[in-house]
Formats: structure tokens, sequence, C-alpha cells
């Protein structure tokens, strides 16, 4: 039988239309886009017996308790430990997502350590009389830290660098607060240990002393909106209130409420003032209204073996004399504090200085060192994490890795105990078998929340159960074993008679900055070069919710009077110099200033209390 | 004899209907037998065993699912009856201490999380409302998974002709579980189960 075009096109045309009648069509889109989304080459999530671990995060000071829930031995989930004593079973966005941070597409992996040894000799063997071979340590008080300070201390000219501490290394005891004045310190977003804070924050009246609604202005119970920069002009009326009437003038407060806020704080005590870059006025305050003792105390950490002792001392980086640094180390494989690198710089010889950068990606120091090798990251890591500035007692914690590193990476202690000719043993263990023999304090273990008096352990018991998630702390009162923290390390009598307590040292004065520069910057994001996990970028910068790395958020006022309203990209100068940013117009910040999201190149340029200019770009 | 001109597009729209809805069904899917002929009827009436004595929580909460071999042992280690099926099992599984490849038909893709006791203890809901009763099932079913995504037949839950037929167990797609939360005022976001 004869079938014409015309009855196949029919047929044809019958079929398409029948079919699109049927499941198939449909169900064949929707499996090619789940098959799409099943290609060769996507990571699958390992299958096998689901166990609980338990590590301390690294990712900052903070040190808080993790519970990392795996699969086949591979963290999928990591949460906060209930019933953890120093964090109290919270764990911060960032903590929650550190699992990621190994496969992070920015992650460093491959180096040139032998390159890096070989020029490091070179320049040790040339290393003049009056120059220095330097560690740069942005997290100082770790068991690595000390050995830092026990190479510089083996090598002529040897010198440690640390940034300041926070509170001049004295400790922060919120609990024992009923009210605190903050002086634009992020207390309620990021500051101490979130657990801890949020535990005491009932307790306590919170008043922000902050030109901008920030985030913890938004949750305090007061918020005065005060002038840009005049945050130490207040503390200083606080202190001394013959001043209130020029404090007044420059804060925008009134003289009434300053002396309003005198008298609460006097008696609404115990009194905690905190400012955001470690002002000597909120500390001298803080000596006024009789804070130490009460809600400040000396910062301490665990207990070192006596073969530590001969150490070089912590040394800021402004003490070191200008192109005196031969060779540098800079240790930035834990997320620690930044100084701008022009700072850093200006340190260095001006004849091929050798600088090695220790991190995991090369959004630090790294992009100018000579040498950047690449490091394990937490949760990867190995390593002890130093009390938090609100742990009163000294604490013992050890970041023990989940996953284990890959090939190839460098260990920054023994890279420079190597250079340095000395042996770095087991520094761990060793300051384990210190705390051990002091006998005193509990652990706490995480797996059974139980808490255990060291004398109650064996070494070997104690040793274990740091490595399997635990937390040592030292008996309230600080331990004779103790080391002191920071300024605090040569205290003059007790405590509570020290004259001027532990003010933060080489902070420069408010007064002292070049007016060149008219806007004062407020840090509205952490101020850390360290990268996030790319998932946590998703979930914040780029929804608005904050703001992404480099970027300004201004007064359209402000913005006009610098020539940029209007424009997405300006150039931010300040006496460290100048980098291209993102400008958001934001009628939520006063002008007069600047809000400024912490990114590598912006951190290059801003240290604590800087001030800055925006120009078009 | 003339061919009315629109009968070559009515056996087109038949043929193709025909193709949808009863062969590709069966092309789209690969079928397998799982490895023991086990009865959960056998198991609930005459062993009087409830659900969660075989498919039980971890002491951390986590579900265990199929259960391992050491939980079938620990009753079977030796015959406690005389059919051919326990013997088999035994013979192959028990003795040689070897697990089973059990395919799990309730398997849920990678993308999602899904915690059973916020929905057992929590939610108080009955294993058959996502399962269907398997407890009255005499025999296990074939593992059909589908060809191109890999996702299982249960999981697509009942064709149209089967919604009521017995032994077909409800979907647990994402609009199911979107639907059930709905009905009883509960998140349905996305970061819910895809975290």
């Amino acid at each position: 039988m004869q079938r014409t075009r015309r009855e196949i096109l029919l047929f044809m045309g019958g079929g398409a239309a029948g079919a699109m009648l049927t499941p198939a069509p449909w169900r064949l889109v929707t499996d090619a886009a789940i098959w799409s989304e099943n290609w060769p080459g996507i990571p699958r999530p390992a299958r096998g017996e689901i166990t609980a671990r338990y590590t301390n995060c690294a990712l900052c000071p903070a040190g808080c308790a993790v519970r990392a829930r795996c699969v086949a031995g591979q963290p999928v989930s990591l949460a906060g430990v209930s019933g953890g004593p120093l964090s109290l079973g919270a764990l911060c966005a960032f903590g929650l997502t550190g699992h990621h941070l190994p496969y992070h597409p920015k992650r460093l992996k491959q180096g040139t350590p032998e390159e890096a040894a070989a020029a490091v000799r070179g320049a040790m063997a040339k290393c003049g009389p009056s120059e220095n071979i330097a560690v740069l340590d942005l997290a100082p008080g770790r068991s690595a830290s000390w050995t830092y300070r026990r190479a510089m201390a083996a090598v002529a000219n040897g010198v440690y660098l640390a940034p300041p501490l926070p509170l001049g290394g004295a400790a922060v005891n919120l609990a024992k607060a009923r009210i605190v004045l903050s002086l634009g310190a992020p207390l309620l977003d990021g500051w101490g240990t979130p657990g801890n804070v949020h535990a005491a924050r009932a307790n306590f009246r919170l008043v922000q002393a902050e030109p901008w609604e920030s985030r913890t202005a938004a949750l305090a119970d007061e918020w005065l909106p005060i002038r840009p920069g005049s945050e130490a002009a207040l503390a200083l009326a606080l202190t001394d209130p013959k001043t209130a009437a020029s404090a007044a003038q420059a804060t925008g407060l009134t003289e009434k409420q300053i002396a309003g806020l005198a008298n609460e704080l006097r008696a609404n005590g115990p009194a905690l003032v905190l400012s955001a870059d470690d002002l000597p006025e909120a500390m001298a305050l803080n000596q006024a209204l009789g804070a130490w003792g009460q809600t400040l105390a000396a910062g301490s950490e665990a207990p070192l073996p006596d073969v530590w002792k001969k150490a070089a001392p912590e040394r800021v980086v402004a003490s070191v004399a200008d192109n005196s640094i031969r060779v540098l180390f800079i240790d930035e494989s834990v997320p620690g504090s930044h100084i701008p690198w022009s700072a850093v710089e200006k340190k260095l010889v001006r004849d091929n200085p050798v600088v090695v950068a220790f991190a995991w990606s090369l959004e630090g120091y790294g992009r100018h060192a000579q040498f950047t090798l690449p490091t394990a990251v937490y949760p990867e890591l190995t390593g002890d994490i130093p009390p938090a500035v609100d742990s009163p007692a000294a604490t013992f914690r050890i970041a023990a890795p989940l996953v284990a590193p890959p090939a190839g990476m460098t260990d920054p202690s023994a890279f420079i105990a190597k250079a340095t000719g000395i042996d770095p043993g087991n520094a761990l263990q060793e300051r384990a078998d210190a705390i051990y023999k002091s006998g005193q304090g509990t652990l706490f273990t995480y797996a059974d929340a139980k808490s255990t008096p060291l004398k109650d352990l064996k070494p070997a018991d104690f040793w274990k159960s740091l490595n399997e998630g635990g937390a040592w702390i030292a008996n309230a009162a600080v331990g004779q074993d103790a080391i002191l923290r920071g300024d605090c390390q040569s205290p003059r009598g007790p405590i509570a008679n020290r004259p001027a307590g532990c003010l933060p040292a080489n902070l420069p004065h408010i007064g002292s900055l070049d007016t060149a520069f008219p806007l004062p910057v407020a840090f509205s994001e952490p101020q850390s070069a360290s990268l996030t996990s790319p998932l946590m970028s998703k979930l914040y910068q780029d929804s608005d919710l904050r703001m992404p790395p480099n970027t300004a958020a201004l007064h359209p006022d402000t913005a006009r009077a610098s020539g940029i309203l209007g424009a997405a990209r300006a150039v931010l100068e300040t006496q460290y110099g100048r980098c291209a940013i993102g400008v958001i117009p934001d009628a939520s910040v006063p002008p007069g200033m600047l809000a400024v999201a912490a990114g590598a190149e912006v951190l290059d340029i801003c240290g604590a209390l800087t001030r800055a200019k925006v120009v078009a770009a | 004899m003339k061919i009315p001109v629109y009968m070559p597009f009515l056996a087109g729209a038949l043929a193709a209907l025909g193709a949808g809805w009863v062969g590709f069904p069966h092309a789209i899917y690969k079928s397998r037998p799982q490895p023991v002929d086990f009865s959960h009827k056998v198991h609930a009436d005459k062993a009087g065993t409830k659900c969660e004595d075989c498919h039980a929580f971890r002491e951390d909460g986590t579900f265990a699912g199929i259960p391992s071999l050491s939980t079938c042992a620990a009753c079977h280690a030796a015959p406690m009856g005389t059919t051919v099926a326990e013997k088999n099992f035994i013979d192959r599984y028990v003795t040689p201490n070897r697990e089973p490849d059990w395919a799990s038909y309730a398997q849920q893709p990678e993308n999602v999380f899904f915690s059973h006791i916020t929905h057992v203890k929590l939610g108080q809901l009955k294993c058959e409302q996502c399962h269907g009763d398997q407890g009255a099932s005499d025999k296990l079913r074939p593992y059909q998974v589908d060809r191109i995504s890999g996702y299982s037949r249960d999981i697509w839950g009942p064709t149209l002709f089967q919604s009521k037929a017995a032994g077909t167990v409800p979907g647990m797609k994402m609009d199911d579980c979107v639907d059930c939360h709905r009905k009883q005022g509960l998140s349905h976001s996305c970061l819910d189960c895809h975290k």
C-alpha cells in the first residue's frame, strides 16, 4: 500500500501530539536535568559509617568547641558542642562552614620550600650587625608562637613580632559585668567567644557609642550616635568630668548625656568599657571605674615547659627600626590580626630582603612575599588555640585535624626551627606535659561533656583527650605557673594597684593622625584577610546582607563632597597607601565617615584608628 | 477504500500514547532483584517485630536505615524455621559473614538532607506514610532505578493507574515533601532540605 508524504507527516504530527499527552517527554526533560547535575567529576559525598568527632575551631581566637558529623571519616557538617564550658554550644556562621576551607578554589597548593630555605640561608649569612631576622606571628600565644620565640632567641638579632594583643593582653570577665560601654566594639557581632557573649548578654546593660547603627548598635540597649572619631574624647570625659564640655562638642552629645552616662557607669557596676581599637582612654576609664579585678583581669596562658622560657620577647612591628629586617617569616597559616603591609614593608632592608609567608591562600601577605609556602588549613592543621579575650582563666585547646592535609604542605614551625637550628620537638605534647605537671585545672571532654580534675588523670589520658576534643581550663585564679600575656607580663604589685592598668603599647592616638585624611574608617566586617567558605560569600556577600570585601559604604553627602556620587568604584587613600574599592551609597552611614568591609587590599592600607579619603577612580 | 485524512494523525497519536504510557515506563527503568527473599509480613506477624526493631535509630539520633547483617544474624545465626529462603540467607550471607547488597527503595539523592528522627519522633509520622505498607508485603519487589537520573522508582511515587493499588508507596519527590509541610503549616524553605 502506497503511503503519501502527506500521510507520513500527518502520522508524525499525530505521534508528536500524542507524545505530549504522555509522561515520556516531560520525564525525559526532568531526568536530563537531574543527569546534568551529575556530571563525572562532581564530588560525590562519601558513604559509610556515620561518626562524630570533636575538635576546636581554629578560625579565630575564640576556639569554639566543634562536633563534626563525619561520613566514612569525612566531616560533612560542623556544630557546636552543647555543654562546652567556653563556647557554650555555639558556633558562628564561619565556624559552621569551616570544613569547606580545604576545598576553597583559592587554596594555595604548591610552593618552593627548598628554594625558600636556600634564600633564607643566604640572607642569614650576609645579615649585618644592625640587621634583624624576624618572625611576624599574626596569632601569638600558640605553642607554635613559642617555637618562633625560641628560634628568634637562638639567632643573633632575632626579633619576634606580633600584633598588639586585644586589651593589651588583659582578659574580660563578661559574666561579672552589669553594664558595658562599647566604644564601637562589635560586641554582638563576632567579638570574643560568641557563645559566651550571648550567654552573658542577659545580665548586662549594653550602651553602644558609635557613629553609625552597626549590628551591635542595633541590638544594644542604648545606642549613642556620636560623631566619627570622637570615641576617645567620650572616654576621656567619662574619666575626667572636667573635659565634658569639649567632649560634648566633639561627640555631638549633650553634657547632660555624658554626665548621665558617667553616673550610670559608676552606679550600676561592675562596669566594663571596650573599644574597637583598644583606645588607651578606654582602658584608663576601666581603671577609674574599678574594672580591674572585677570585669578585667590579667590574661594568662597555660604553663610552659621550662626550656621554652629562653625566648625572644614579644615586640610590635612599630618598635623595630626602619630598613632593618633582612629575613622576615610571616605565619598566617591561621587567621589572626592584620598589620598593613606598608607598615611591615618599611621595616625591610632596602637591598634584597627575603620574605617568606606561610599561608593557605594568596589573599594575605603572600601577595608581597618572595616565597609563599602552602600550609594546612583548618580543619587539617594541628595546633593549639590561645585563650580568648573573654576567658579569664588560662586555657589549652588543640585544633585536632579532621582531615589529612594534602601532600606538599609546609609546617611553619618546622621550617623556621630548621632555618635557625633549633629542635622544635613536639611542642604541643611538651606543653601538655607542662600543664599536667602543674597539676591544676580541669579537663572538659566534649564527647561525654564531663569535667575531670587534672590530678585524677594520667598523662597519656590527658594527651589523648586533648586530641580527641577537649579543653583544659585553669583554676579561676591565675595559676602560679601561668604565663601572663602581653603588657601584663611584668605586673608591679597587685593588679588592682597598677596605676595605668595594662595599657596597649604603641597605638597611635587619634589626635596625632594626619588630618589630610578626613574620614574615620569603621570596619563593618571582621578585620581579616582570611578567606571564608565560598558558600558563606553566596549567602552573605552576594546578597548584600554583608558587604563584600574591599567595599566602603558612605553617606551620599560624603560621596558628593568627595566627588564620587553615582560612582560604583573609587580609590581609598590612607597614610599607608591607596587601593581601589567598591562604593555603596548608604544614608544610614553618618556623613563624614566610611564603613569599610575589610579585604586583603583594604587591610594593606588600613590599620587601627585609620583615617582615609576617597577620590574618583 | 479511501483513508480519511485524519486517520494517519490519529494513528500516530495512538501509537505515541501507547508507547508513552505503556512502553516508556518499562524502558526508562531497569530493575534488579533484592539479594534475599525477605518477607516483612512473616517478620511482623509471626515474629511480632516492629519496624524500629530492625530499622533503628543510632544513639546519636541518626537513622540506621537497612539493618546490617549483624542485626539479622542476632536471630538467624542458625535457622529458626524450615524455609528455603532462610536457609539460602544463612548459607550465602550469615555463615560467610557477607553483607547482603540491599538496594534502598527510598534512597534520596545526595543533595537532600532528611532527618528520620525529626519526622518520626517529633512529627509523629508513621513509617507507612512515606514508605507505604511495607509491613504487609510478603515479598520484596524488584528494585527499579531510573536509567537516566539514577533515582529509585519509589521516589516518583505511583503511576496514574496505580495510585490506589495495593503495595504502592506514596511519592518522595520534593513536591510531596513540600505538600505535606504546607498541609501541616511547617517551614518549607530550600535550606530546610538542601543544606
